[in-house]
């Protein structure tokens, strides 16, 4: 199969978002599509997913014009999509959203649910990953619904699939077996359209590459004729930072510390403490639990048992406002399901966290939120229109800026960033590394839950690395490696 | 219409994007289409505009009037569905608050401030307060039942529907309160020759509501508890207590009206008073934009949605549309009014 775009042109309103973009993708090859955040790659993919209209162009399917008004219609053309953001039915189990609008049926017209658990076993089976089928998506772990999504996608026997940053919550080992999974495809004469800002990876699967840039075509080629330095460049329009982050600080007292915290099931016995100015990463593979404990240790959750110490003070934080009140600060992960307020305009989803902070008698101070937040606007480079704009208006990255400008606006004592550059491009990356640095100068403790080892090396003076909710060892230094990294997240031993 | 994005837009231009990202307009249009409606209906006539506006004026004074205790019910339902949730037991809310009022303010020998030898205005201030109070602790025990009990609002109210109207019988059974003539001014004390103070009273606490739902930290709460429970919690929200505050204020709204309606009436029906309020108050919110999931909703438009449903009637009764089928028409006008902002979720 062939998909040619031709000139495609979308606006929202007054914002134009696609200029005459042109594309061809063909079955058997891997095309990557690159472009800052905001850059227009959802859009343009959201066309072709039958999601947005365009306003001009064609797009043609092995020659022949075809228009989707409805993502039914995309579907029925062939193509499969994995959008950035989850897209599950929470309520269902695994294997029934796997099969949802394609649903297999015994001879009596119900639903074969042994046959789907089957089907769905067999995909986890292949691709390694240790999931029930019959557990409720409520339940899983955003990496776990990553997953299903992917698999869902790769089951469709669709000709095209569009996979709109589908890694972002994945740690590197899953990330391999997905890459394995679209190899196979591949060779099997399917057409993947692969969104990342992980450049490594783009350069590792990919066979060609476009590059959008403020909603225009800037370059396309083959991926072997380019380096990720190019590429980045050719992203953002300068040379993008790849050197070393200086880390020589002066670290003060303890102002964190936890003491036997075990959360049941979860994690269990961990201790840690962590000094002002300090940047402590965490991290781990799937399910080892890193994110429930620092939601539990931002009083969103209730612990089974153990203790928390602040500034060497024993505290109960009852609540999340607890938290915040006492200095601590909490960047979930999974934007859409954690952090964003749909019904809410961009300035109120910046401010949430400090609206009591700055109230009077109850009335929120718009002003003194607006004014912080264009310092961190312009700070961040979120791409935007108006504050009171829908945060539904962003890009997947520009939402996530609005997220981390609102942690920061609480003037934490300890912030902790999970996931934090979920979505966000290489650039902006930068910036957010250097804020991060720039906290930690000015005594601030910082603790970064990641899954990505390079980002924990680039970032941290040290890392926990957790296994199945323990914590398995710490490394630091030069002992801070990928392998040791790896080592341990898999219940191994430092070597 | 990017099309024509940097030229002037035209009325139509202008008209059309309210229609497809103004929530509250295509409610308003309806609104308005409807007074006119109502207008002609009762006969506009340029010659004698004098007669007609003053039955045009009456009939729009007695409709308000009639409608401000299900009017300021319908703004407490706006938040409480905005948080997600629904209250079913305003009926028997009213019912509950109307019949403590008037134990407190009878003038029989049984009236309880009376007994012990409060009288006058004194009395009706602090039966006023003391049933606002009540109201508001009625609501309140609808929270902790729901919060603390995680029990789902739906089940919840259900059950308080039941236990109010059902005690409020029982207690009052066999006792017939005398309310002073005083009490009844609350009402009826007319300004210029106008009984218009239920109207005002409305009016205020729209006004109240309104500000709260748009500027307040709490009203803005209600918003994000509505439209993501969880990132509000992990915003630093007290998701609790903002939904208990919520059914609190629900329950102080229909303590009000349940004072605006005793002391109209002077009396309250234990049995029949505010039965369907509920299904009036969350149709009025529903017709003026409010999501049943939660997340998104009016104050405005339960106002506009209140307005609605009000004239609706007024002109089935005009029209002498025989009062079982009435209803049916109040339901075509919810769904077609959910109809029309359909477009607008997507
Ligand atoms: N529904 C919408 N309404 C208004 N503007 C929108 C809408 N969706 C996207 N935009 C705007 O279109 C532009 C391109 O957004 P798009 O989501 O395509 O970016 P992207 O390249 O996918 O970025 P990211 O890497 O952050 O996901 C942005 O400026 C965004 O604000
Ligand atoms: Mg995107």
């Amino acid at each position: 199969m062939i998909i040619e775009l031709k000139n495609i042109n979308k606006s929202f309103d007054k914002n134009v978002v696609l200029k005459d973009v042109s594309l061809t993708i063909k079955g058997g090859e891997i095309y990557a599509l690159l472009g800052e955040n905001g850059a227009g790659k959802s859009t343009l993919m959201n066309i072709l997913g039958g999601v947005h209209q365009k306003d001009r162009g064609q797009i043609l399917i092995d020659g022949k014009e075809v228009n989707f008004r409805t993502p039914a219609q995309s579907q029925e053309a062939g193509i499969a999509f994995i959008h950035q953001e989850l897209n599950l039915i929470n309520d269902l189990p695994v294997y029934e959203n796997m099969f949802i609008g394609r649903e297999i049926k015994t001879k009596y017209k119900t639903l074969d649910h042994e046959k789907m658990i089957e089907e769905t076993e067999a995909m986890f089976k292949k691709i390694n990953i240790n999931l029930d089928p019959k557990k409720m998506v409520r339940d899983l772990d955003a990496s776990y619904k990553q997953i299903v999504e992917i698999c869902r996608a790769m089951m469709t026997e669709a000709s095209i699939i569009i996979m709109d940053e589908p890694t972002t919550s994945l740690t590197d080992s899953e990330i391999e077996r997905v890459f394995e999974m679209m190899t196979t495809l591949k060779n099997q004469g399917v057409g993947l359209i692969f969104i990342s800002h992980k450049l490594k990876e783009v350069m590792h699967i990919c066979d060609r590459y476009a590059v959008l840039r403020d909603g225009k075509l800037v370059s396309e080629g083959n991926v072997k004729d380019v380096t990720t330095k190019d590429l980045a460049r050719y992203m953002v329009g300068y040379d993008v930072r790849t050197d070393h982050l200086s880390k020589k600080r002066d670290l003060g007292d303890n102002v964190l510390r936890v003491e036997n915290l075990t959360y049941e099931h979860i994690f269990k016995n961990i201790n840690f403490s962590i000094k002002k100015g300090e940047v402590v990463g965490f991290t781990g593979l799937l399910g080892d639990g890193r994110s429930e404990l620092f939601q539990t240790i931002f009083g969103a959750d209730d612990l089974t048992s153990g203790h928390i110490y602040l500034d060497g003070e024993k505290v109960q934080l009852k609540n999340t406002y607890d938290a915040i009140d006492k200095g601590l600060a909490y960047l979930p992960r999974n934007r859409k399901e954690n952090a964003i307020i749909h019904d809410m305009n961009i300035l109120e989803n910046s401010s949430i966290a400090t609206w009591p902070k700055y109230a009077k008698y109850g009335v929120i101070n718009y002003p003194a939120h607006q004014k912080r937040f264009d310092h961190l606007r312009k700070q961040l480079r979120i791409k935007m229109g108006r504050a009171s704009d829908s945060i539904l208006s962003l890009s997947g990255g520009n939402q996530q800026k609005v997220i981390l400008a609102k942690w920061l606006s609480t003037d934490p004592k300890i912030l902790i960033l999970d996931n934090p550059t979920q979505g966000v491009d290489v650039g902006a990356k930068e910036d957010i590394y250097d804020i991060i640095s720039e906290l930690a100068d000015r005594n601030i403790a910082v603790i970064v839950l990641s899954s990505e080892a390079q980002e924990i090396i680039r970032l941290c003076d040290r890392a926990f690395v957790m296994y199945q909710g323990v914590i398995q060892g710490t490394v630091s230094g030069e002992a801070m490696t990928e392998h040791n990294i790896m080592s341990l997240a898999t219940g191994g031993e430092l070597t | 219409m990017s099309e024509n994005v940097n030229k002037k837009r035209s009325f139509m231009g202008w008209f059309k994007y309210k229609w497809n990202y103004d929530p509250l307009f295509s409610i308003l249009i309806a609104l308005i289409i409807m007074i006119i409606l109502q207008t002609f209906v009762l006969g506009f006539d340029y010659d004698s505009f004098g007669s007609w506006w003053q039955a045009w004026s009456t009939n729009w004074m007695n409709l308000l009037r009639n409608n401000a205790g299900v009017a300021i019910i319908a703004l407490g339902m706006t938040f409480v569905i905005m948080t997600g949730g629904i209250d079913l037991s305003v009926g028997a809310t009213l019912v509950a608050t109307g019949a403590f009022a008037m134990m407190l303010i009878d003038v029989g020998e049984r009236g309880l401030l009376g007994m012990i030898g409060i009288t006058g205005v004194t009395a009706i201030i602090l039966t006023i307060i003391l049933t606002v109070i009540f109201g508001y602790f009625l609501g309140m025990l609808n929270g902790i039942v729901i919060t603390k009990g995680m029990v789902p609002p739906f089940i919840a109210t259900l059950g308080a529907m039941m236990v109010f109207r059902s005690v409020t019988q029982h207690v009052m059974q066999g006792y017939n309160p005398r309310v002073p003539t005083e009490f009844l001014e609350i009402a009826s004390f007319k300004i210029g020759n106008l009984m218009i103070m239920p109207i005002f009273y409305w009016a205020i606490i729209a006004a109240i509501m309104y500000f709260i739902s748009k500027r307040t930290t709490f009203g803005r709460q209600i918003i994000a508890v509505g439209s993501n429970e969880r990132a509000a919690k992990l915003s630093g929200i007290n998701v609790n207590k903002v939904k208990l505050r919520v059914y609190s204020l629900m329950g102080l709204l229909v303590a009000i009206a349940a004072i605006i309606q005793v002391s109209r009436i002077g009396s309250m029906d234990y049995a029949g008073a505010g039965r369907g309020l509920e299904m009036d108050a969350i149709a009025a919110a529903v017709v003026g934009g409010t999501s049943m999931m939660g997340g998104r909703g009016f104050i405005l438009g339960t106002v506009y949605g209140m307005l609605i449903i009000s004239i609706l009637n007024n002109l089935l009764n005009l029209f002498g549309v025989p009062p079982l089928l009435r209803d049916a028409f109040k339901g075509l006008i919810v769904i077609a009014a959910v109809l029309l902002q359909r477009k607008k979720d997507a």
